[in-house]
């Protein structure tokens, strides 16, 4: 069998696709890469119509070794990219022949790149996705991030590459990136102090933000609500801890939580903040629910067009 | 989409929430690709561009009418869950009952005692919302939530209690341990409790426990 050799994984490699979908009530969260438009983007340009798996690098940093010939791109955060001590343009596609050493690093813009080889990293689906959830050790390569020396499985390839099609990566943040967010039924209880501090304050992207969510500097957002029943969380949910510093759930969020929420990020936005580096200045600004559903269909609208 | 129902909550609410997402699975199946239940809420998620806000918003409003009258069924059987309770497995056993002025066989007795109802799931794979606790053992929080809680942590707090399937960090008291494991991904379902179940602990000798499986 085709396989991946990783020589040395990086802090954040995990196997991920689009993610699973109606495990929500057992717990189980959506996971999925977590720049959407990238993915599809890799997807799109190997020629994967049935979501492969691609490898998602947290501030790449990965070698690794194909045991056969094979085609790769990269997408997501730019990268520098060799193969076997090679310079190239990471941004083509690359035919690679069996035993030559990739060399993928991070460079100063974004966080999530993604590694897609043709025929996908076969390893076996959960719940009809391959993504890996890796607190809940389920999914992907043993449910967990990569180390030094895993071998991953690579499907059989069924498709041509078709063309290079760099337009589809998220554009870097400008100075300060704006979050649109859709007021929820919480909203309403929240003082009218702590919404304008919410609508008011730059936040900045902390250190603490990953996979299950992204939290923000400045705290002292009291939401004035005393204590909440848990309920489900959603893909963007702005939660205020008592420590008043708004924490943005994202892919591997817990799907019940108790902590006040005004509202969740749109999804586009939720992607662009996920790329965004600790330090990041990040402002909300609400949105209604209608103008929402306008942007994610012409956005939707706009991969699926590039993509033909 | 999330209904929320601004009452407390309570065994007949979860049940007309169990019916209406019930019903929502056969009236939007292929667009509806989650619902979960909470305490007073039952939230839904589409699949994007294939959701239209105004007939769910208003499909939603019909059902709260229709299954209000219609919700009434036998509970189905307790499941029993064991539980070795000891401060050497549930490291706030002892606090505990120092708290409340009792022994540590009436705390026992109590938890033991009553017969729960799963309110909702989620927080972890296997994680069950149990209530309602007896009033006597209720029970703050920790200050700072514990980093690891082993897996089968029989917990309490608030009105609550549940038991940790896997490790996780948490915030809950911590009285006993259950040799019963809440989720498997080889069974169908994989998980154990569902919500609308009802749930009772069963305490177990130190032997039965480790004999059940049981680990420290």
């Amino acid at each position: 069998m085709s396989t991946l050799i990783i020589g040395q994984a990086g802090i954040a490699t995990s196997v991920q696709d689009s993610g699973r979908a109606g495990t929500l009530q057992l717990g189980i969260p959506p996971s999925g890469a977590m720049d959407p438009y990238a993915l599809v983007s890799g997807q799109h340009q190997l020629g994967h119509v049935h979501d492969e798996a691609a490898l998602e690098m947290a501030y790449a940093d990965l070698i690794a070794r194909s045991t056969h010939d094979c085609h790769i791109v990269i997408t997501g955060a730019p990268v520098t990219l060799a193969i076997d001590d090679q310079c190239l343009d990471p941004r083509k596609i690359h035919a690679i022949k069996a035993g030559q050493t990739l060399s993928i690093r991070a460079t100063k813009i974004g966080i999530y790149s993604y590694l897609h080889i043709s025929g996908g990293i076969a390893t076996e689906p959960v719940f009809q996705s391959r993504s890996t959830s890796p607190r809940e050790v389920i999914g992907g390569f043993e449910g967990r991030y990569l180390r030094d020396g895993d071998t991953l499985p690579i499907g059989p390839t069924h498709s041509r590459p078709s063309r290079d099609d760099p337009l589809l990566d998220l554009s870097p943040s400008p100075s300060t990136l704006t979050l649109r967010f859709v007021p929820g039924f919480q909203h309403d209880e929240f003082s009218p102090a702590a919404m304008s501090a919410l609508l008011g304050t730059e936040f900045s992207v902390t250190p603490s933000a990953n996979r299950m969510g992204v939290k923000l500097s400045r705290g002292g957002l009291h939401s004035g609500i005393e204590s909440l029943l848990s309920e489900a969380t959603c893909y963007g949910a702005i939660q205020i801890p008592p420590d008043g510093a708004p924490i943005v759930l994202l892919n591997d969020r817990q799907t019940v939580g108790g902590y006040p929420k005004p509202g969740a990020v749109i999804s586009s936005d939720c992607a662009r903040l996920a790329q965004a580096r600790p330090g990041q200045k990040v402002r909300f600004v609400s949105c209604s629910a209608e103008e929402a559903d306008r942007i994610q269909w012409l956005e939707r609208h706009f991969v699926e067009t590039r993509l033909q | 989409m999330r209904l929320v129902f601004e009452a407390d909550p309570a065994p007949e609410l979860t049940r007309t929430l169990l019916a209406i997402q019930k019903s929502a699975q056969r009236h939007f199946q292929g667009t509806l690709t989650d619902s979960v239940i909470g305490y007073a809420t039952l939230t839904l998620f589409f699949k994007p561009l294939q959701f239209q806000r105004d007939r769910v918003e208003a499909w939603l409003l019909d059902q709260v009418d229709l299954t209000k009258s219609d919700t009434h069924c036998d509970p189905p059987p307790a499941i029993i869950l064991p539980v070795f309770y000891h401060p050497s497995v549930g490291p706030d056993l002892e606090w505990l009952a120092d708290d409340k002025g009792l022994s540590v066989d009436d705390i026992i007795a109590l938890h033991s005692g009553a017969t729960y109802f799963a309110y909702a799931t989620g927080f972890a794979p296997g994680f069950c919302y149990l209530g309602t606790l007896p009033s006597q053992l209720m029970a703050p929080r920790l200050a700072t939530p514990r980093s690891k809680v082993p897996p089968g942590s029989v917990a309490i707090a608030d009105l609550q209690t549940a038991v940790y399937p896997c490790e996780s960090p948490g915030g809950w008291r911590l009285i006993g341990q259950c040799p019963q494991p809440l989720f498997n991904l080889r069974h169908t379902p994989a998980n154990l409790l569902s919500v609308g179940d009802t749930v009772r602990f069963e305490p177990v000798s130190e032997a039965d426990f480790y004999a059940m499986g049981g680990a420290r």
